[in-house]
């Protein structure tokens, strides 16, 4: 650290105990476990297991399951990141050029973030329910025969509609900051350069937005990947079926529901290594980032 | 100082305590929600008030899975509870785990309770013992899939409930269809049209004598009578007789009782629910159909529902308590209790002649439908099967047949996955147990 | 938050001048219909959920959810948080209320607390280690909760923690999401107030007390709020680790809700959903009153 600051030897080791202490009791261990135990097969009581070397990990890659739900992770991150960044970006634009209620409409389109991803989850059960859920009539009539839990493509749907309704606030917010932190001199050259509102926004606007919406995009990948879980959780009401589902969801799945420990430990290493890849990118992103700004 | 005396104090007050009330504490994790929890905490009651020796406790730990995770956690941490309720698609699991359980014959004959195991009814002795005929775990809750009908509907429709898929199809779901309903759903495929479809017409579900006699066991549920009756189902579908909700219980049960669906395939278990619910028909129950085709001579079903384990490591006082709980809990006036307000079935002879002397099935007949299920001619496929990662293998089973459903596979395809997937999982299991 | 608003509000005037009076008119009124319509769907289903909690169960269950009001609200919001007997038999809603207050405050201190001190620790001291415990630290960030839930489950129950509070908060605390933020901000504060401090003759303990502590109030409510919601909210670790329903928060208790929808009995619908508006209103209360420090914590966070 830079800081020439105090000389006293034992007082920062105390200072660091508990979070080091914490975080290798809860942290370490566990992670260490976990790679471990996913090159053995065992019993849940622990009273047999079999080195199995990686096969755990080949099994894996040869199930097609297991590859339909990475798959499906794929497109869910994509789509929910998409329609949650495109809709809040959106509003945050109209949010920033109004003069009245500015400040209710923040209140109004933020206050959401508070909810518990579980809660929408349960709100999605009544509003996609098969019988009387409003959104499922809707569809209805546009004839589109909606059926939550029997239909994979409609439970998806409803998994993601969710997903980025829950998701537009904290986008919202980063967007809405982003843009008025544009200095104003900035905003003024554009008025005159660019006549069309359509052309200053890309033409101006969103690339010096463009360093928060990169920062979003891995907040939104993550909050797809791991945040959804109670909203997948509720909206397929404990039962996987034929839903769809996500790979933190099948972890999950593996090792608590089925008991299968060095399965979901090989599946929990696997995740680890993924985001481990996007936390890398992450940084050299924003490494960039504070380059440029 | 001070700190020293309270605590000592406090000591011999507990000790004081529990020499004035010496009652061993027993607790029972369970997965009985609602009307059956109720009916749960009834019974500890009752055991309770009849002794001064014992206390129980019965927890509920959420769904069946809920509480066999919580029961296998807790038994890593030591502190796992005397009874643990466990499923059926869990019983390899805890069977199988050979140290996790003190087997139910051994701790009764141990603790002086008397034990036969042809006092209880032949549907359920064999399905959670070992292949010896040991019986292990203690079947409590045990029900049997059957067909519930709209009395009114058939009676619109001017037929009577089917015996044979072929009457069904033929006779009984083109007639419901005139009369505006629709013929059929049911409320959990591999129980209903996998599982007990072998035991019904005594085909092998596995190798391995079910995969009751070791591990390296393989599936067979690949087979060409099973797929005839997926490709009917989905037939059925086409042709508006039968309707699928999805993978939930209650999704497919709901139509039957807003009176849409005519005939619903449900659990025994589930009379109780039904009768609570007035539901504004009158309503009974049958026989799960069969296939003339494939037997002439239809077999019993396999018990579903959940048993009771006792748990190992605990002090022989515990066990001891744990032995008496289950004496009073197989105990004629205590099955027939739980058989009334639930419809889960009588497990032993006795509690089942109790019930009919008592009159209970001249009142509600459909309420001996399940016991009279398990009751019939036993096959050699028909005592139970024993597969581990059975959880995941249920799972399979209704993801595939959620595709077969929807047209997203074939059935053929869908059968070839299972097979593939659950004989990875079974292989994968024996691994476990090395 | 207040000076953004004001910047926003004199940009937007300064920008609106040089365009012709009927264009702006128009733009105006599409400008506010978008954001009606934004807030109208992000307010509109929750309303609904509330409205409902007007009727009775069967009522909701043959018609679903409504957007008109009912009589029986208070009926279903009292039997939510007082009523003992239902789906979970052995709780009311006051004590998974009392157990999400406890997880979420617990949480946001605990969080706090020691991050505050590591970060000090890194920032202020000439430590030998001090770039390893850097790294031990900050790898934390790399691997959220969910990716080795089973394993954390696995400790806590060797651990004999599983049912309990420590249990429930500690490992959620196992993160440098805190720690990273306070960093950061205690590397911009002047390099002249250590200085001063020292030459005063205080000591590293009075000079975190009497000077760092109060500078860190605003950043501190901020983390609080956030961490609050964040505590409050969780889900997938509240429903491995507590098995107990005298442990369940609200959130947990969704759970239970739904597997009770899903069961043969008569589901309580009013109550249930009286119970997930009861989920919602501490968090959102809290970021919509104290959305300044909120929304300076959130966007601040990252830098």
């Amino acid at each position: 650290m830079k800081r020439a600051g105090f000389t006293n030897v034992w007082l920062p080791i105390a200072l660091l105990l508990p979070q080091l202490s914490i975080i290798a009791i809860f942290f370490y261990w566990p992670a260490g476990w976990a790679l471990q135990s996913s090159f053995y097969l065992q019993d849940p009581f622990g009273f047999g297991s079999t080195f199995v070397g990686f096969e755990n990990y080949t099994d894996l890659t040869r199930n097609r399951e297991y590859l339909r739900i990475a798959g499906f992770t794929v497109v869910f991150c994509g789509l929910v990141t998409f329609f949650s960044l495109a809709l809040a970006l959106l509003l945050a634009v109209k949010a920033d050029k109004v003069i009245r209620g500015a400040k209710t409409y923040r209140t109004l389109l933020m206050w959401v973030y508070a909810i518990a991803p579980p809660v929408a989850g349960f709100m999605g059960i009544m509003f996609f329910d098969q019988r009387n859920g409003p959104i499922t009539e809707f569809f209805q009539v546009l004839g589109w025969d909606f059926k939550l839990g029997v239909n994979y493509f409609d439970t998806a749907t409803a998994m993601i509609m969710v997903s980025v309704w829950k998701q537009i606030p904290v986008n919202f917010i980063f967007f809405l900051s982003g843009l008025q932190s544009i200095p104003r001199a900035v905003r003024e050259a554009a008025m005159i350069d660019n006549r069309s509102a359509a052309g200053r926004f890309w033409g101006v606007t969103f690339p010096l937005l463009a360093p928060t919406a990169f920062f979003l995009l891995i907040i939104n990948i993550t909050y797809a990947l791991f945040d959804t879980f109670g909203i997948i959780d509720t909206l397929m009401k404990g039962e996987p079926g034929n839903n769809p589902m996500t790979l933190v969801y099948k972890v999950y799945l593996d090792g608590f529901r089925g008991n299968d420990l060095g399965g979901s430990s090989a599946q929990s290493v696997i995740l680890m290594i993924l985001v481990l890849a996007l936390t890398v990118f992450q940084f050299r992103l924003i490494e960039r980032r504070i380059h440029y700004t | 100082m001070t700190f020293f005396k309270l605590s000592t104090a406090a000591v011999a007050a507990t000790l004081a305590a529990t020499s004035v009330f010496a009652e061993t504490e027993i607790t029972w994790w369970h997965a009985m929600g609602g009307q059956l929890g109720e009916t749960v905490n009834q019974i500890a009651a009752d055991f309770n008030a009849a002794q001064d020796d014992y206390t129980i406790t019965p927890v509920y730990k959420g769904s069946y899975e809920e509480t066999l995770t919580a029961g296998i956690a807790a038994f890593r941490a030591g502190e796992q509870p005397n009874i643990m309720q466990v499923f059926d698609a869990g019983a390899a699991t805890v069977i199988g785990a050979k140290g996790a359980t003190v087997p139910v014959q051994d701790l009764l004959e141990a603790n002086g309770v008397a034990f036969d195991i042809n006092d209880y009814i032949s549907g359920v002795r064999y399905f959670y013992a070992d292949s010896e005929g040991k019986m292990i775990g203690m079947p409590f809750n045990s029900s049997s899939p059957i067909m519930y009908f709209n009395v009114d509907a058939l009676a619109a429709a001017g037929v009577s409930a089917p015996k044979t898929w072929e009457e069904f199809q033929t006779v009984t779901a083109p007639a419901l269809k005139a009369a505006g309903y629709i013929a059929l759903s049911q409320s959990h495929l591999p129980w209903i049209f996998t599982e007990n479809f072998m035991s019904r017409h005594n085909l092998p579900f596995a190798t391995n004598n079910n995969g009751y006699d070791g591990t390296d066991t393989k599936i067979l549920v690949n087979n060409d009578a099973i797929k005839n009756h997926f490709t009917s189902v989905l037939d059925w579908k086409e042709a508006g007789f039968f309707e699928w909700y999805g993978t939930g219980w209650g999704d497919n049960a709901k139509p039957f009782e807003e009176g849409k669906v005519a005939m619903w395939l449900g659990s025994s278990g589930s009379f109780g629910g039904l009768l609570q619910k007035d539901l504004g028909f009158e309503f009974s129950a049958t026989n799960l159909p069969y296939w003339e085709a494939v037997t002439t001579e239809p077999t019993q079903t396999f018990i579903g529902g959940a048993a009771l384990f006792a748990m190992a490591g605990k002090s022989a006082d515990e066990n001891k308590a744990t032995a008496e709980f289950f004496k009073f809990l197989t105990s004629a006036d205590v099955q027939y209790f739980w058989h009334q307000a639930t419809g889960y079935v009588p497990i032993t002879e006795a509690a089942y002649e109790v019930a009919k002397a008592d009159g209970h099935y001249d009142r509600f007949p459909a309420a001996e439908v399940g016991i009279q299920q398990l009751s019939l001619a036993a096959g050699e496929n028909t005592k139970g099967y024993r597969m581990g990662f059975y959880v995941q293998i249920r799972d399979v089973m209704n993801r595939e047949y959620g595709r077969i459903l929807t047209g997203e596979t074939s059935v053929e395809e869908a059968f070839q996955n299972i097979e593939t997937e659950a004989n990875q999982l079974l292989a994968r299991f024996a691994k476990t147990q090395g | 938050m207040a000076e953004l608003s004001t910047t926003s509000d004199t940009l937007t005037t300064a920008k609106a001048q040089p365009v012709r009076r009927k264009r702006i008119k128009i733009s105006n009124i599409v400008d506010h219909a978008v954001l009606i319509a934004g807030a109208v769907l992000m307010l509109l289903p929750v309303v609904m959920v509330f409205l409902t909690t007007g009727f009775e169960d069967t009522d909701i269950l043959r018609n679903g959810l409504r957007i008109d009001v009912g009589p029986h609200m208070g009926e279903n919001f009292s039997n939510a948080m007082f009523e003992r007997s239902g789906f979970t038999e052995a709780i009311t809603g006051m004590r998974m209320l009392t157990n999400s207050l406890i997880l979420g405050v617990g949480f946001a201190l605990g969080k706090i607390a020691i991050s505050l001190l590591a970060a000090y620790a890194i920032v202020y001291f000439r430590l030998r280690f001090a770039t390893l415990a850097f790294w031990i630290i900050f790898t934390t960030l790399l691997l959220p909760l969910e990716v080795r839930i089973l394993p954390s489950y696995e400790a806590i129950q060797r651990l004999g923690m599983t049912n309990t509070y420590g249990g429930l908060i500690i490992p959620l605390i196992a993160s440098a999401t805190a720690t990273f933020f306070f960093r950061q901000f205690l590397m911009s504060v002047p390099e002249e107030l250590a200085e001063a401090a020292r030459i005063d003759g205080a000591g590293p303990v009075k000079f975190f007390i009497d000077i760092l502590v109060p500078l860190s109030r605003t950043m501190i409510a901020a983390i609080f709020i956030i961490m609050f919601v964040f505590g409050w909210n969780q889900y997938l670790w509240p429903t491995m680790i507590t098995t107990e329903e005298s442990m369940f928060t609200l959130v947990r208790g969704i759970k239970q809700i739904v597997a009770v929808l899903e069961g043969g009995t008569i589901p309580e619908y009013g109550k249930s959903l009286a119970l997930a508006i009861i989920a919602m209103i501490p968090p959102v209360l809290i970021v919509v009153f104290f959305q300044n420090w909120f929304v300076k914590g959130l966007t601040e966070s990252d830098k």
